[in-house]
């Protein structure tokens, strides 16, 4: 990432080792962090994982608490055990010492070695052989060079008495200490109990040593089978964890395994009921939600059909009155100057109505043909600039009624695309008829924009505009902007449904944007290959003059393009670089 | 974030176990010292006071008879440190001479002064010159052996102390022995009598044991049931059996709350001869009184309640307690008469024509044994022998003798088959029942035997051959009497006469002191007393009833003859006519004088 190997110039080995490690590291930390995300994403998705995990870990520390203060308790039994035997011993110990030394009052008197040695050898039980191990010493700290300390054994205890212990027998107390040594050919733990023996002339000390293995073999023992218990239940508990899970997860993934096909529209899809527990009572559960939707779509199909086919039937059904109606109307019409004026203006009313009634009729058939899956794409090549002069021509006559001015900012070469020139005609139509009837007298922009893949074509107005929200709404069937408004005026409401669905028909987009007192705009892109997928239009929605809301992203001066994002939220982006200038 | 924070927590947890775990339950390597309890404090020095010390070098200031004679007594005591005490009496630059033994190979030469010292002032030093009499070698163990020294006289030099660094007097060119004279062994020794069972087991012997004062009472039990587990002393070894081999003290003995306690080893152990061993110590132990617990190997064994009881109950050896007074008084057994003493009917029924010359009762059991010497019409004696119940009759003589001196009899023989000894022309002989008189060889002993007397227990004889005195132990080997070697008894009388046993461990023996005399003496000749320094006299004839611990009120009590006079003791005096309490059968005149008194118990 940083300095690559690869730069020229002198590089010190220094340098290349501490690249090497860091390459290293950066390996390591990399593969690491791999195995991390691998690790989370586990722990995430499984839930099984999750709960042998959470119970291996609950169980090893109650166990392993346990174990703990199992073994501590044995240990400290056995210890208890054996400090009551010795200190038992070492009272008796002193109190035949003290007994047998008694008859010394000065501490030089010749017999008094031979009674202390007499004294430790009847002490540790006179037979070398048969005291386990025990060594019991009679040491005289007062009186070095005068009396000789004397051991039942002859090994070297003394490094077995500590210090401190010397210092608190010394100090007229009986106390212990557990030491580690080594006095027969193995190196064991001791129990060094101490005593002070008085004496007439002074204090002696007397010592017992006793060797802790079997307690130690003991404790050991007790450990070794609590540990193996404890890993053993351990592992009996995950394993029953996983087990138990298992049971629960299966019937809950085959679930949501079947969840996924009935979205997916296999409705049919059930699952398989086992028993009569709960798992049995989520399977019927969900067997029986999965039936109940499946019958209401039917039924919302079915109803949903039956209205389209009904729209159809009626529009179908009055077509053909009309047409007699349109006859005579026409005839009346053709007539009404013979009539007198009152009679003439209701004859140019009946005409105007009837032509409205007819392009209702006209739209609604359509759209029940959209509705009813029936509408074809007829695509050809066509080059949309004539296209969207032939529109332009046809609207100059509203236009110039409305005082609106048209005009086209359009490539000078021709825009081929692979389109259905009718519907593309349609909703051109509409999209400036509609811009010139709410253009309340500002110019209506019409441009076209071109890619690699996609054309585009927005119609810019300058009227009331569009509030927040309402960009969708123009796009339901007979909305209306403000419902009090009669529809007096030209459109039968459901223009702009047609033009989506026509839009769509093409794998296009259909959007719009609108600010009040800002106008709207409009924005058709079309792949300019029938059939290919649509990721980005060449013109932007909002239109260059546009005031946002917020000035973030206008501050960079460049230009925006917003276009569907995931998920459809709007997405705002850098308009792309290479896009196709539109000379004016 | 709770979740991370208890995940984290549990991490920690697992960790810290994990750590712990294997280390934190198993017996630590080392603690640390713990304070249990607050130990017994020393008992402040209640030490016993030695007043049975013998006097130290400079307690005799500058008299030279003082120092000498302290210097004598300076090795009494115990003996591991008597070396270091005769030591502080020598010239710290003639130390060295004194050559120091170890252990059990310390002896004391234990003298008897012939002498005043003779202390000669010189130039330089003052001489000294001791004559003495070897007595014995005071060893480790407290036995009294026979002496190893010959020297007669000793030799040293007085330092008459001009140096500046102390004062006092110090010994030069000192004797390469520790010396010590017999008044310090009586000073500063106790005598001891310990038993040890005959070979039988039917009797206990008693042994003697030197103890020295010093030490501390407590101690006494346990140095003599150390006696007791190393033997009797060598002369007496013959007479007696010992204890199992390998028997030991472990430690001391322990007295608590007047309970005495003794840990043995003792192999070969059975219920037998604890018991023996029990009543062993009772005797050899006579100042306890209250429970005596025998323990082997720590286990308890014997519990004797009260001592005195068991000694009550089980008697050293079986003794009347009531010795009767008789003479040979006109050739016949008669009975004496004294103030406040049991006097009885003669047991023995002779006929007028056994002239008795001397004559030896003894009880055993309800028989009585006895011995007559008698005198026959050809101018020989013989040994007329009796036993059964009393009266008994002098049935079988003996082959004639030129001489036979007074017979004793063995008490520790079997009922059935009694045994006595008699010295007969010199010799010493044993005869029985059937009055047959065999030789008895005697080991260490030269010079014709002329007298011979029994102890009470009836395992050791005092014999006099070639004017001295010797004991010897009585062996029933092969069923016949037998004696052991022979020990000398150094006394300083000579040209002895006659001898009796006084005591356990005493005799009584006539000689002569310059002038005949009548001294006691203990069993090793240590211990000398003169009980009269003139008895005008040669003494013929000699008996005592003996002090002895079995009977509780026993007092020691002395007749002899000399010079054909009957004399007895407490007070020393003439046996006279009118104490002979004349039989009827008896009636001829009242001439002569008793002669040869005895005791019968």
């Amino acid at each position: 990432m940083t300095t690559s190997p690869t730069v020229t110039g002198p590089s010190p080995s220094p340098s290349r080792r501490r690249d090497a490690v860091r390459e290293l590291w950066h390996g390591l930390s990399g593969r690491f962090a791999h195995l991390a995300g691998r690790v989370h994403r586990t722990w995430r998705r499984s839930l099984q994982v999750r709960v042998v995990t959470i119970t291996l870990v609950v169980s090893s520390l109650l166990v392993g608490g346990f174990a703990y203060l199992i073994a501590d308790k044995i240990t400290s039994i056995l210890l208890e055990n054996a400090k009551t035997d010795v200190l038992l011993r070492l009272q008796n110990g002193r109190e035949y010492s003290a007994k047998q030394l008694s008859f010394y009052s000065t501490p030089q008197e010749a017999q008094l070695q031979e009674t202390i040695e007499g004294t430790v050898n009847y002490l540790a039980g006179g037979d070398p052989q048969q005291t386990n191990g025990v060594v019991v010493a009679l040491t005289a700290d007062r009186y070095t060079g005068i009396i000789e300390p004397r051991s039942s054994s002859d090994v070297a205890y003394r490094p077995l008495i500590s210090k401190e212990l010397r210092d608190a027998v010394a100090d007229g107390n009986v106390a212990h200490q557990i030491r580690t040594g080594r006095l027969t050919d193995q190196r064991s733990k001791y129990l060094v109990y101490g005593s002070p023996v008085p004496t007439k002339f002074g204090q002696l000390e007397l010592y017992y040593l006793v060797p802790l293995d079997r307690q130690d073999a003991t404790a050991a023992d007790a450990r070794a089978t609590v540990v193996a218990t404890g890993v053993a239940l351990v592992l009996l508990l995950g394993l029953l964890a996983a087990l138990v899970t298992r049971l629960v997860v299966s019937p809950v993934r085959v679930a949501a395994r079947t969840a996924q096909r009935l979205s997916a529209g296999l409705l049919d899809q059930r699952m398989v009921v086992n028993g009569e527990d709960d798992l049995a009572l989520l399977a019927a559960s969900f067997n029986q939600m999965a039936t109940n939707l499946q019958r209401q779509i039917l039924r919302l199909e079915e109803m949903s059909r039956l209205q389209r086919r009904f729209t159809s039937d009626v529009s179908h059904e009055l077509r053909t009155p009309l047409t007699t109606v349109r006859m005579a109307a026409d005839l009346i019409f053709a007539e009404r100057d013979e009539f007198d004026p009152a009679v003439a203006r209701s004859a140019e009313l009946l005409q105007a109505e009837l032509d409205r009634f007819e392009e209702l009729l006209t739209d609604l058939l359509e759209i029940s043909r959209f509705d009813a899956g029936f509408a074809m794409l007829d695509a050809e090549p066509t080059d949309l600039v004539p296209m969207v002069h032939r529109v332009v021509d046809r609207l100059a006559g509203l236009a110039e009624r409305a005082g609106v001015t048209i005009e086209l900012d359009l490539p000078s070469t021709p825009v081929i695309a692979e389109v259905d020139p009718r519907r593309v005609d349609r909703v051109l139509r509409n999209l400036v008829g509609n811009a010139v009837e709410h253009g309340e007298g500002r110019p209506v922009l019409i441009t076209l924009g071109i890619d690699q893949t996609t054309v585009a074509i927005t119609v810019r107005d300058h009227g009331v505009g569009l509030k927040p929200g309402e960009e969708k709404l123009v796009f339901n069937r007979f909305w209306r902007a403000d419902p009090s408004r009669a529809r007096q005026t030209g459109g039968t409401g459901l223009g702009l449904s047609i033009s989506v669905e026509d839009a769509r028909l093409h794998g296009g987009w259909l959007e719009a944007w609108g600010a009040p007192g800002q106008g709207a705009q409009f924005r058709l892109t079309l792949p300019a290959r029938a059939g290919d997928r649509l990721t980005t239009s060449p013109l932007r929605l909002v239109p260059a003059d546009a005031t946002l809301p917020f000035g973030g992203p206008r501050d960079g001066g460049g230009p925006l393009a917003i276009g569907p994002g995931p998920d459809g939220a709007l997405a705002i982006d850098p308009a792309p670089v290479d896009r196709a200038e539109v000379p004016s | 974030m709770i979740r991370r924070a208890s995940r984290a927590v549990a991490v920690l947890l697992v960790g810290t176990l994990l750590l712990t775990g294997p280390t934190g339950c198993g017996i630590p390597n080392e603690s640390e010292v713990q304070v249990d309890e607050r130990g017994p404090s020393v008992v402040a020095g209640s030490s016993s006071l030695r007043s049975a010390e013998p006097p130290n070098r400079t307690a005799a200031g500058t008299d030279p008879d003082a120092f000498v004679r302290n210097f004598l007594s300076a090795a009494a005591g115990e003996p591991d440190r008597a070396y270091q005490r005769v030591k502080q009496f020598i010239d710290p630059l003639e130390r060295d001479r004194l050559q120091e033994k170890q252990g059990s190979e310390i002896g004391l030469t234990v003298v008897r002064l012939r002498d005043e010292p003779v202390i000669t002032a010189d130039v330089e030093s003052t001489k000294v010159r001791l004559v003495v009499q070897q007595i014995g070698l005071l060893r480790a163990n407290g036995t009294l052996v026979p002496p190893v020294a010959t020297e007669t006289e000793y030799r040293f030099e007085l330092d008459t102390g001009e140096r500046e660094e102390s004062n006092g007097l110090y010994v030069r060119n000192p004797p390469n022995v520790l010396l010590l004279s017999d008044s310090a062994l009586r000073e500063f020794y106790q005598a001891e009598t310990i038993y040890f069972w005959n070979s039988a087991r039917t009797r206990l012997v008693p042994d003697q044991r030197y103890l020295p004062l010093s030490v501390p009472a407590e101690r006494r039990v346990t140095d003599v049931v150390r006696w007791l587990t190393a033997g009797p002393s060598d002369w007496l070894g013959p007479g007696v059996s010992r204890l199992p081999d390998g028997t030991n003290l472990i430690n001391n003995a322990t007295e608590s709350d007047g309970r005495w306690e003794v840990n043995l080893e003792m192999p070969g152990e059975n219920d037998q001869r604890l018991d023996q061993l029990a009543t062993q110590l009772a005797w050899s132990l006579p100042e306890l009184q209250g429970p005596l617990e025998l323990k082997s190997r720590n286990q308890t064994r014997r519990v004797i309640d009260s001592l005195r009881e068991h000694r009550l109950a089980n008697l050293a050896y079986p003794i009347s307690d009531s010795p009767q007074r008789f003479c040979v008084y006109e050739g016949t057994i008669q009975p004496l008469a004294f103030a406040g003493e049991p006097s009885g009917t003669v047991p023995v029924v002779t006929t007028a024509s056994q002239q008795v010359v001397s004559a030896a009762l003894a009880r055993a059991g309800d028989r009585v044994l006895a011995a007559v010497v008698l005198a026959g019409a050809d101018g020989r004696q013989r040994l007329g022998v009796g036993g059964g119940p009393d009266p008994v009759r002098i049935a079988i003589t003996s082959a004639p003798y030129d001489a036979i001196g007074r017979p004793v009899w063995l008490r520790s023989a079997e009922p059935h088959r009694p045994y006595g000894l008699v010295v007969a022309d010199g010799g010493l002989y044993r005869f029985g029942a059937d009055a047959q008189m065999e030789p008895v060889p005697l080991l260490n002993a030269e010079g014709p035997v002329t007298a011979v007397a029994a102890a009470l227990d009836g395992h050791r004889v005092a014999v006099i051959a070639g004017g001295a005195l010797y004991v010897a132990a009585v062996n029933m080997d092969g069923g016949q009497v037998g004696l052991g070697p022979a020990r000398r008894v150094p006394v300083s009388l000579t040209d002895l006469s006659a001898v009796d046993w006084s005591g356990e461990n005493t005799l009584v023996v006539a000689g002569s002191g310059g002038r005949p005399a009548v001294h006691q003496t203990s069993v090793d000749g240590a211990l000398e007393t003169p009980l009269n320094s003139d008895v005008g006299a040669r003494v013929t004839h000699l008996a005592a009833y003996p002090v002895n611990p079995v009977v509780s009120i026993s007092i020691g009590t002395l007749m002899y003859e000399a010079n054909g006079v009957a004399y007895r003791s407490n007070p020393f005096e003439r046996i006279k006519q009118e104490q002979v309490l004349l039989t009827p059968q008896s009636g001829t005149g009242q001439q002569g004088n008793p002669t040869a008194p005895f005791f019968f118990h």
